[in-house]
Order: structure tokens, then sequence, then C-alpha cells
């Protein structure tokens, strides 16, 4: 899942580079989501009150369903153009990775059983929540309902992250979204987190820019990216000893151990196998009405009125004229150079001497 | 050392109430020209802009360039505790605020309060805006306008502003039916808050966002008179002179038809 520990290490040397941010402030914003992390996500969070999935009557799960539905309706009224990424196969070197969720898929598995025996109802919900896989019938369904929808989506060859993350880079979306930290690795230079997280949760929309990280851990992508994997990500293992703390210090120097895929995971991370962004066309489309009513009320057993309300919903953000924003008219100055690092420097000196209490919001000078 | 006194203090509180519900936070930068601030709105479609230059304040002292980084809301609190006829003065140590002073004298100088204000550090954005030869210049009364917006607010979210030779056209549509308001040119009015002034090189019809315009028409009380600079396809410009002591600047980003 994932590089371990990153957010830790951006969040301690490079807070300036997390934005967090309202869902409403991006409309008009062209997004890539990382389709199978959502829809993971969806399986595992849209539950009933007793924790089950949400199921048809003969017990088909339609709980990744109703998460696209309803999440990208959200997105749509407050004026985003989302467009979904599907992963592709695993690239080789994830199959450790892979092997390592599958055994800890099955040791879940056991342990349900054994909890279904005791009749732990918690421990039931906990292990029944890790047994939960993405099949391909459930990216098959989402992608269908998708087309009904009009939201567009792209297959990628191979990882999603990937894609999203060449998709950002080449400015045909805004920013990449996916919970995955290595989509940054992935060179996203903007990457939001809890884009399709529910709304009830009222968490913000972390944004994250490649740039600043890079600018204040004052590393080269190429650095960066063996941090990443001295971190641990999916596709080679990590070095004992080797976190968040020691990672950031000795990414620079550290030697690295030879028989060691080390070299092959930098490489995926600098050319992952993905579509040339040219290529893809994104067009979002007038939805179909009647085809959706039919595939989620008549054949997913839907409501009828709540599925029309938010095709409704769709239908009317398809129409009205998007507020345009100032950044595509103005150009953004670089920030006066002089200034801040005079007060940088001060705020060192004051720093070490005496902590000033704080002002009420945003960060008090220091 | 940084010290700038106004004998007008209404006129700092009329700004700030102008100001703090389009931004928070948001830095005053001080140099020896005056006291300036830019800021945009957190989704990007608005930006302030103001000056308050050093010939309004009797006297202003700045030594060197700093900038006073505040939240505006705290800022308008304090100075709700200034009488209208208030003498505000304000004081920084320029070489390491870390709180702004703020002094008011009543104009008989029998009551004086002192507040302090908590500074803060602000990264911000800057945006370099362009001097703009606007398609259509219009200068009208801004009650006038913020009535405008306030009637149209009824119809829909957004206005069409439409100008010709001789005349503006304000017009909203919306879901209950659709409504207009047009302005003729009138220059020659005795009175010149009443004037409606046109000038145009091309015309132009753009569309916009009332829940901005209704914010930035809170510049109202600075000035009897609103200038709107309009050019296709570029933002709107809303401007608010404050005789010789300066201006505030409002820039709305247009609505735009699906590509």
């Amino acid at each position: 899942m994932g590089i371990h520990g990153l957010i830790k290490v951006i969040g301690d040397h490079s807070p300036n580079a997390i934005r967090h941010n309202e869902i409403k402030n991006y409309f008009g914003r062209k997004v890539a989501i990382d389709a199978s992390m959502s829809i993971y996500q969806f399986l595992i969070a849209v539950r009933q009150q007793d924790g089950q999935q949400l199921t048809t009557e003969s017990g088909e799960t339609t709980s990744h369903l109703m998460g696209i539905f309803y999440r990208t309706i959200r997105m749509v009224e407050h004026g985003l153009k989302p467009c979904y990424v599907f992963d592709g196969k695993p690239p080789t070197l994830k199959s450790g990775e892979l092997a390592k969720r599958l055994s800890r898929r099955k040791e879940a598995n056991v342990n349900l059983e054994e909890a279904q025996e005791l009749g732990d109802a918690a421990d039931i919900d906990k292990f029944l929540r890790r047994t939960v896989k993405v099949t391909p019938e459930h990216n098959s369904e989402c992608k269908k309902l998708l087309s009904l929808m009009g939201i567009p989506y792209v297959e990628a060859p191979c990882e999603a992250e990937a894609q999203c993350a060449v998709m950002a880079r080449d400015g045909k979306v805004y920013a990449a979204a996916s919970e995955d930290m290595d989509t940054l690795t992935f060179s996203s230079p903007i990457l939001l987190r809890h884009l399709t997280f529910s709304e009830a949760r009222k968490l913000p929309i972390d944004e994250i820019h490649l740039s600043k990280v890079l600018g204040s851990l004052d590393f080269t992508m190429n650095q960066f990216i063996d941090l990443c994997i001295l971190l641990g990500c999916d596709y080679c293992d990590s070095i004992k000893g080797i976190g968040p703390h020691r990672a950031n210090l000795d990414a620079k120097k550290y030697p690295i151990p030879e028989d060691w895929k080390f070299e092959e995971a930098r490489e995926l991370f600098l050319n992952p196998e993905v579509l040339d962004p040219k290529g893809i066309e994104l067009k979002w489309k007038e939805p179909d009405v009647e085809g959706t009513v039919e595939y989620l009320v008549r054949e997913k057993g839907f409501s009828e009125d709540r599925v029309r309300k938010g095709i409704d919903k769709l239908e009317k953000n398809f129409k009205i004229a998007t507020q345009g924003r100032l950044d595509s008219f103005f150009t953004t100055l670089p920030s006066d150079p002089k200034v801040p690092s005079k007060r940088k420097n001060e705020g060192e000196k004051a720093k070490s001497t005496v902590s000033r209490p704080k002002a009420k919001r945003g960060r008090p000078r220091k | 050392m940084f010290e700038a006194r106004l004998s007008q203090g209404s006129l700092l509180k009329k700004l700030l109430e102008a100001i703090k519900e389009l931004v928070t936070d948001a830095n005053f930068d001080c140099n020896e020209t005056g006291i300036a601030l830019q800021a945009m709105d957190n989704s990007h479609v608005a930006l302030v802009s103001l000056l308050l230059r050093s010939e309004g304040f009797h006297p202003y002292r700045c030594d060197r360039g700093f900038s006073l980084g505040v939240n505006l809301n705290s800022l308008s609190k304090i100075l709700k505790c200034a009488g209208n006829d208030d003498i505000i003065t304000l004081k920084a140590d320029d070489n390491s605020a870390d709180s702004l002073s703020l002094c008011f004298e009543s104009p008989s100088n029998e009551r004086v309060s002192e507040y302090e204000l908590k500074l803060m550090d602000i990264d911000q954005e800057h945006l370099s805006i362009p001097e703009t030869d606007y398609d259509a210049t219009i200068i009208m009364s801004s009650t006038e306008f913020q009535r405008i917006c306030r009637d149209l607010m009824v119809i829909s979210e957004s206005v069409s502003v439409d100008v010709a030779k001789d005349a503006v056209v304000f017009s909203a549509e919306g879901e209950m039916g659709s409504g207009s308001v047009k302005l003729k040119q009138n220059p020659s009015v005795d009175k010149p808050e009443e004037q409606v002034v046109i000038e145009l090189n091309t015309s132009v019809s753009l569309q916009f966002s009332l829940k901005y315009l209704m914010n930035f028409t809170k510049g109202t009380p600075l000035s009897d008179q609103v200038m709107l600079g309009l050019s296709e396809n570029m933002p709107l410009l809303v401007e608010y002179k404050m005789d010789d002591a300066g201006y505030i600047r409002f820039y709305l980003a247009p609505k735009i038809g699906e590509e």
C-alpha cells in the first residue's frame, strides 16, 4: 500500500507542501482518480448499520456501485470533472507484495472463521473487512455504471497510480487523486487525498505538491524515489532498521546492498508502463438516464427515486457554465525571496530562545 | 519603525468590512509609499487588491519594506472597538514584528484606547495583474450597482453584463423567470453620484457570479462611484476609489460556457 510512512516524512520536513482544501474549491478541475483504490474503499466503508455489505436480494454486493454513484455525483455537483483510472496487470516486481497480501487475506479468513465460532461481533466485523478484495467483476460493473453516467474512464496497462500521475504531469488533468502515496513517487505534480471519502466524515482534502516536497527536502526526483524505496514500497523489500526517520537522513549517501531489486524498483518509478496521455481523450457526456435507472434499479435493486434524483444533479451540472479561475488569466509571481528568507532566519533564532504563544488561526510566527 | 496615523479612522473600518468576507488571512505589505494588500479567495475566483497611499496618513513613517500577516476577522473585531470619528494609529516594529499595535483616539482626545493584534506568517501567492485597457469601462453610482446585484440575485446566481455604445444591461435568468436592468449613458447630470459614463472600444458580453459581486459591493460605503472594467474573456475589475487616499480593486474571473 503505497509508501510506508511517507506522509509522516512530508508532514515533518515539508509541512508547506500539504494544503487542506474543501471539495468546493476544486470546481472546474479535472482529476484522475485511482479507481481500484476507491472501489476498495467503497467495499470496506459503504456498509449497512450492522456492518454487512450492501447487496441485492440475490446476495450480489453493491457497495462499490453505491460508492461510485453517489461519490461521483457529489464531485460533479461541486463542479469537478472526475475521470477514473483502472489498474491493468500488476508489475512483476509487485508479485512479492501481492503474495503477502494474499496470505494476509487467508489469515484473515481463518481468523474470521474463528471469530464466527466464538461469535465476537467486533472481531467478525474486523476480519470481514480484511477479507475484502476487488474482483474483475466489481471493476467491470463500475465501468458499466460510469459509462452510463457519462463519466470517462481509462484502463491503465499496469498500475493505475502511475497512469494518473502521468496524466497529471501532462496537464490532461489538474491532479491525481489516490490514497496511495506512491502516486507522488510516480512524479504526479499534485496529489489529492481523501477526495472520494464520505462527506459525513468531514475530512478536508489534502493537496500535496511534489515540487514543494522536493524543494523543502532539497532532493532531486531521483533522490526522492530512492527515499521512497528505502521507506518501503510495493516493489522491493526494504532494509531493516530504516524507517521514516533514518531513510530521510541517509537517502543521499546510504550504500545500496547487493542482490536487491532496488534498480528495478527505481526504474519502475521512473519509467512505469503507461498509456501515452496524448492519446487519451477525456469526454464528459450527458448521462443516460433510462439506462442508469434500468441498471441500478431493475438489476441492482437501488431505489428509483434516489437514483433519478442523483442523475438529475448530473444532468444539471452538465449544462451550467463553469466559473473561471484567476490563475488562468493572471500569472503567479514567485514569492519575494528577500523578505521571507530574512524572517525565516529570525524565526529560527526566536525558536531557540522562547516559544511564543500561538495566534488563534493559521501558523503563528515562529 | 513603522507608524501610520489616520485621522479618518472610519476609512479603515470600512475597508476591513469590504474585504473580510472574501479573504480570511492576508499580508499588509508596507513600504515608504504606503500600505498594500493583495489576496485571493480560497477558490481563486476573486482577488482583492488595495492600496492606502502614504499621503493619506499624517504622519506616515516606514523605514523599510516589510509585511504584516493579519487574520482579517480579528483585525475587523478590534477595529469595531474604534469610534467612527476616532483617529487610528498603527504601529509595528518593522524588524521583528510579531504584533501590530492599534491606538484609537477620540476627536476630543479624552479617550485613548490601545490594542495589540498578534501577527501570523502567511505564505501567499502573488499574482501579477497586467495593466489592461478594458474593452468597456463604466462609471456609475456605487449604491445603484449594489442594488442591481441585490435585485438580480432574486432571479439567479449569475448575471450577464452586456455593454453597448450607450447603455449597459445587467440580466439574469433562473428557474422562476428572468429579469434585467438597463442603464443608459447619462453623463450630464448635476449630481456626479448619479452619473452613468460608458467608454467603449468594442461591445462586450460576459457572465459573472452574483454571489461574488454581492461580496464586492461591501465596498460601497468607501465611495459614491464605482468603476467596472470589462473585456471579453478577461476578469472583471470593480474599483472603488477613496479620493486621494487610495483604492480598492476587486477582480472576478468570468463564467465560461462549455468548451
